[in-house]
Order: structure tokens, then C-alpha cells, then sequence
């Protein structure tokens, strides 16, 4: 199914390659001119567009996490927050480089998603979503209350990246270190569910006595995954920090959490493309609702209540999670699926 | 001394109330199978819509808590109807995350219907505070936990003795026994909705007549799951025993840790005691352990 008919793999490079056709290739080259010269011609939209590449980044870490390896996270904001501080602290208060703090971030957040995980040892479900909602509040009161340290509820303001001696000023220059991080995290995920680490995640995810029987260390594992999925969140954090010049512990709210979960049940569970379609989609509606939508019906005759422009959002985005999950549980990437199969046998779609 | 017994009486009786709402948590969690997380914001909801029922309409306070309960009642049938009767037996995971997300569509809603962010209910209980020893508790805590251990003694007689009561136990024990017996279980799943809305409205009531309508209501939804953690999460008796311990140790940790930490201690303790819990007893003090075969 995955192939059009007639493709056959003679190598095992060949069934191993992720881009194997040659409209495969030319949408690929296609895709990257776009990426590429993008800061060009989109304009206003690049804002948006690193927005949403860095929230990529964190929903592919959720994937593997929750996605592969199936252990819930409700508290992957806070540990976006763990990575925006780590590389905010070590750059500003330090003066440490940006990859340094990039990095440290990643790890740092891995550290501690590693330790909320724990629990995810000996529970799952409701009571891991429940820890990792307390890691959520615990980080976030952290942050909040050591002001010495994280500036508080006064925030923060952090410098714009510097590469060696180039100093990532604008929304263009920021978009090609997004865009690559995003498209290397994505790559990354992408192969990562084809080793032998991510074969074991969804045995995990699938039955976790079975994967235990069968020899897979339920410890070492998901514990990796913990740390991956969270490492991921944290190199975020550092992207989002950096990006917005700006943080404080309002940005990193139990919603963004609950979004982050949206975000991967609409592209699709435990499927590559699947936090792409899920950031694109709810980032572009994010988007239109704040920036066009309400602004349009404020200047239009009709007298809107007091609280619809901040009420709105949280109930379309309740909305589609809850439409989804009822209509549509394999999300926006097996609908993907659906059309490319169509797609290769139309006009004959029998 | 007269400190002490102050953060204990209102720990204890402020407890009972974050018990109360647990009920209901538990309630759902036996009957369905269903770990609710909009807790917090139904609780919210419900206070709003009393403030709306009791100071916006002006009704008076009678004929607000009945309609308050009404509203409760609807709410709760048509969220097991329409959100959750579609997802029966599908995987935890989307049953989770569909309560989030309405957790998240009513977050939206009370902003979108009551944009104001901090409201007072009309005075529901008299002002004088009581004296308990050198205590001095307002009388608005006292009546919250007699009000909370009101309705479990309610509750006990109705699981013990009510057809439905021992019908919802039953589907709590084995789904497929209750069905071949012919209880209509979705009736059950929906009753069991329906009651842990009107404890979740009643808990909410009590709460922000205590501290007012805020935000931190959901916190206060919130501090019911780690009740249920301590207390474990199949048992009424671990919820009723769990809450005042849950508020105890908050009141406590307010009065005694902020100075030696930092403000704010108070909403974080509930969370701390879910990660020792869980490190220490994961199906908490009364839970069943659950043996999985494969």
C-alpha cells in the first residue's frame, strides 16, 4: 500500500529508502526550494512559520513518547519550560554560546522528564497522566518562585541566537535554524522508529507485560523514551526562548500541555508526518482565529460578548480534540493515506 | 497551640470537600472505566453557573441550587451521552484525552461566558465565625464539611440499599456480569456522570463560597486527583479518608513551609504528595492492586 504498484525493491537499501520514487524526489526537491526561499516572499507569515516549527520539534518529541511508546505526558509544556530556562540561564547569566545552551536544554530537559517518568514504571495511564500533570504544576511554581534565578513572574529577556560570530537577528535568519532543527528532529523520529529502540517502544505501547515476556527491558526503555521525547521538548524550549526574546512562566501553561496532546491525536498517533499535519494545523488555526477572525468580527457592526476573543480559542481547540478523537482517531495522517492511495489508483479507485 | 488548631480544622474540613469532588471522580473511574480530567473546570463551571443562576438572574438561593443541580444533571447526561458513549471501549489513552479536551472546550466557555475573572456568591452561610478552643474558624468551613459528610452518608445508603446504588456497584465489579444479568450499563455509566457532575456542583458551591469564584477553582479540581492517588483509585472509603489528609497536609504546608520556602507552597504540596505517592504506593492507600495477564 505504501508504494504505487508496479514499484518493486530489489535491495534493502532500496526498501529501506524514505524517499523512493521519483515524485517522491521531485516533491522533496520541491518542498525544500519552498523551505528555502521562503523567507523571500512569506512575509508576516514567517513568524508564524517558526511558531510552528518549533512546536513541530516538541510534538515530535511527544509522538515518540506518547505516540510510540504510549506513555501519556500532560505535562510536556513544563518541560518545554525546563529547556527555554536551562538555555536562557546558561546564555544570559553565564554567557555560555547559543549550542552550548541549546544543547544543555535538551539534556536537561531529558533529565528531568527521565524523573517525572519514573512512576511509569510501576503505573500507567490515568495515574502517569496524573504525574506528569503534577511535574507540569511543580516546574512551572519552580520557575515562578525562584526568582534569583528565573526572573519570576517578571520573566526573562534573552538574547537572539549567534552561530560562532553570526548573531540569528530576524524572523528570516531564525527560520533556516527552525527549519533545519525541525527537519533533522523529524528525521531523526522518522528513523528512529525503524531501529531497534523504536521497534521496542511500541511493543511497549502495544502490550507492556508481552514486551517484557519477550525480553525488552521495560525500565531502559521507557525511560529512553522519556528522555528522547523530553530532550526533544527541551531543544524547543531553547528554539522558543530564543525566538520570542522573551519568557516568563505564563507561557508555559497546563493548556499548551493539553494542546501539545491535541496537536498529536489530530495528525495521527505514532506515525511520522503525524505531529507535521497536527502543528501545521492547529498553529494555522491558531493563527487566523487571534489575527483574522476575531479582528474582522470586532470591526463588523456586531457587538461581540466581553470574553469572546480570549474564550474562543480553548473551545475550538476542545472542539477539534474532542471531534477528532470521536471522528477521526487516526488523525490527519491516515486521512493523508487515504487520498495518496486514491490518489495512485484514480481513476480505477475500486 | 491556637495556630495549629486553626490549619487543622480548616485543613480537615476543606479536605472534606476536595473528598467530595473525588467522589465523583471515583464514581466514573468505577462504573466506566473513565479517568475524568475536566474535573477542575467543571468545578469552575458549576460555580459560575451558580453565580450566574443566584447574582446575575437574581433568583433566590432555593430555587438557584435547584436549578444549579438541574444544569448539573443535563451536563453530565450529555457529556456521557455525546462525548463518551461513542468512545467505549477504546483505549485509555483516548479516553484521557478526550476529558482534556473538554476540559479545554470549558475553560473556553466560562471565558467566553463570564469574562470577569474573580466573583463573590451572595452570602449563603451566616457571618459569625465559631470558636473552638482558642481556634477561631468561620462558619462557612463547618458547614462545607457537614454538608460534605451529609451527602456521603447519603451516598453509602444509596450504594447500599437503592436498586441503582447496588446496580452501579455491580458494573463497578464485572461490566459483562452486569450486562448478562440485563442492567443496561450506558444507564449506568450516564447515572454515574450525572452524580459526579452534582457533587462536582456542589463541591464547587462550597469551595467559592469559601474563597470566592477565581481560577483557582480548576487548581481545586485538581487537588481532587491527587486524593484519589492517595487514597487509591477504586475506593470511596480511600477518597473520604484521603481528602482530609490532603488538606490537612496543604494547610499545614502553608502555614508551617512558606517561610522556609516560598510563597505559593500551598497549591504545589497536593502535587509533591501524587509524586511520593506514586514512588512510595502507586495504588495509593486503599486502591486495588491490579494483576495484569496477558
Amino acid at each position: 500500500m505504501d508504494l504505487p504498484a508496479g514499484t518493486r525493491n530489489y535491495t534493502y537499501a532500496q526498501d529501506m529508502a524514505i524517499f523512493r520514487t521519483k515524485t517522491h524526489w521531485t516533491l522533496l526537491i520541491g518542498l525544500l526550494v519552498v523551505l528555502c526561499t521562503a523567507p523571500l516572499w512569506w512575509g508576516n507569515w514567517l513568524s508564524v512559520a517558526n511558531l510552528i516549527g518549533i512546536t513541530i520539534i516538541a510534538a515530535t518529541g511527544l509522538n515518540i513518547l506518547t505516540g510510540y511508546c504510549g506513555q501519556l505526558s500532560i505535562g510536556h509544556a513544563g518541560f518545554i519550560a525546563v529547556g527555554a530556562y536551562t538555555s536562557a540561564i546558561l546564555t544570559e547569566r553565564f554567557g555560555l554560546p547559543f549550542p552550548v545552551g541549546l544543547i544543555s536544554a535538551g539534556v536537561v530537559a531529558g533529565l528531568v522528564g527521565m524523573f517525572f517518568g519514573m512512576p511509569s514504571l510501576r503505573v500507567k495511564g490515568f495515574y502517569l497522566a496524573i504525574a506528569t500533570i503534577a511535574a507540569q504544576f511543580i516546574i512551572v511554581w519552580v520557575i515562578k518562585q525562584w526568582t534569583d534565578v528565573t526572573g519570576g513572574h517578571m520573566g526573562m529577556s534573552v538574547s537572539a541566537p549567534a552561530l560562532g560570530g553570526l548573531v540569528l537577528k530576524s524572523d528570516s535568519s531564525q527560520f533556516y535554524l527552525i527549519g533545519g532543527i525541525a527537519v533533522l528532529s523529524i528525521f531523526f523520529a522518522k528513523n528512529l522508529a525503524r531501529t531497534r529502540v523504536g521497534r521496542a517502544f511500541v511493543a511497549i505501547r502495544d502490550n507492556d507485560l508481552a514486551a517484557e515476556v519477550m525480553g525488552i527491558s521495560l525500565f531502559r526503555y521507557k525511560l529512553i523514551a522519556f528522555f528522547i521525547g523530553c530532550f526533544f521538548a527541551g531543544i524547543a524550549g531553547s528554539l522558543f526562548a530564543h525566538w520570542a526574546r522573551f519568557i516568563s512562566d505564563e507561557f508555559f501553561p497546563l493548556t499548551d500541555s493539553i494542546l501539545y496532546i491535541g496537536m498529536i491525536i489530530i495528525g495521527g498517533l505514532g506515525t511520522t508526518t503525524g505531529p507535521i499535519f497536527g502543528a501545521i494545523f492547529i498553529g494555522l488555526i491558531k493563527h487566523s482565529l487571534t489575527h483574522y477572525l476575531v479582528p474582522t468580527l470586532e470591526s463588523s457592526a456586531i457587538a461581540l460578548p466581553a470574553g469572546f476573543a480570549s474564550g474562543l480559542a480553548p473551545m475550538v481547540f476542545g472542539l477539534i480534540i474532542i471531534l477528532f478523537l470521536i471522528l477521526e482517531p487516526r488523525g490527519l495522517a491516515h486521512r493523508w493515506q487515504l487520498f495518496k492511495a486514491a490518489y495512485r489508483l484514480w481513476p480505477f479507485s475500486y | 497551640m491556637a495556630e495549629l488548631l486553626q490549619f487543622t480544622i480548616t485543613g480537615l474540613t476543606v479536605g472534606m470537600v476536595y473528598a467530595l469532588i473525588a467522589l465523583g471522580f471515583v464514581l466514573v473511574w468505577k462504573s466506566s472505566g473513565v479517568a475524568n480530567l475536566a474535573l477542575g473546570q467543571l468545578v469552575l463551571l458549576f460555580s459560575w453557573f451558580t453565580y450566574g443562576m443566584l447574582v446575575q438572574a437574581g433568583l433566590p438561593i432555593w430555587v438557584g441550587f435547584i436549578a444549579v443541580i438541574i444544569f448539573a444533571v443535563l451536563l453530565g447526561w450529555i457529556i456521557e451521552r455525546f462525548i463518551l458513549r461513542p468512545l467505549i471501549a477504546q483505549p485509555i489513552l483516548s479516553l484521557i484525552t478526550i476529558t482534556l479536551g473538554l476540559a479545554y472546550f470549558i475553560e473556553g466557555l466560562v471565558v467566553f461566558v463570564w469574562p470577569a475573572s474573580v466573583a463573590a456568591l451572595p452570602r449563603l452561610f451566616p457571618v459569625e465565625p465559631f470558636h473552638i478552643g482558642p481556634a477561631v474558624v468561620s462558619q462557612q468551613y463547618l458547614w462545607a464539611a457537614i454538608i460534605s459528610l451529609a451527602l456521603f452518608g447519603l451516598l453509602s445508603l444509596f450504594f447500599r440499599y437503592h436498586k441503582m446504588g447496588i446496580a452501579m456497584r455491580a458494573t463497578a465489579d464485572d461490566q459483562r456480569a452486569v450486562q448478562a444479568c440485563g442492567i443496561p450499563v450506558t444507564r449506568i455509566f450516564s447515572r454515574s456522570w450525572m452524580f459526579a457532575c452534582v457533587l462536582a456542583a456542589v463541591g464547587g458551591v462550597l469551595m467559592s463560597s469559601i474563597g470566592g469564584i477565581t481560577f483557582g477553582l480548576v487548581g481545586t479540581g485538581l487537588k481532587a486527583f491527587s486524593v484519589v492517588i492517595l487514597g487509591g483509585l477504586d475506593s470511596f472509603l480511600g477518597a473520604m479518608i484521603a481528602g482530609p489528609i490532603i488538606g490537612l497536609a496543604e494547610n499545614l504546608g502553608e502555614g508551617y513551609l512558606t517561610p522556609l520556602t516560598w510563597p505559593g507552597v500551598r497549591d504545589v504540596i497536593p502535587f509533591i504528595i501524587i509524586i511520593i505517592v506514586m514512588f512510595v504506593k502507586p495504588y495509593g492507600l486503599f486502591g486495588e492492586e491490579r494483576i495484569e495477564r496477558i
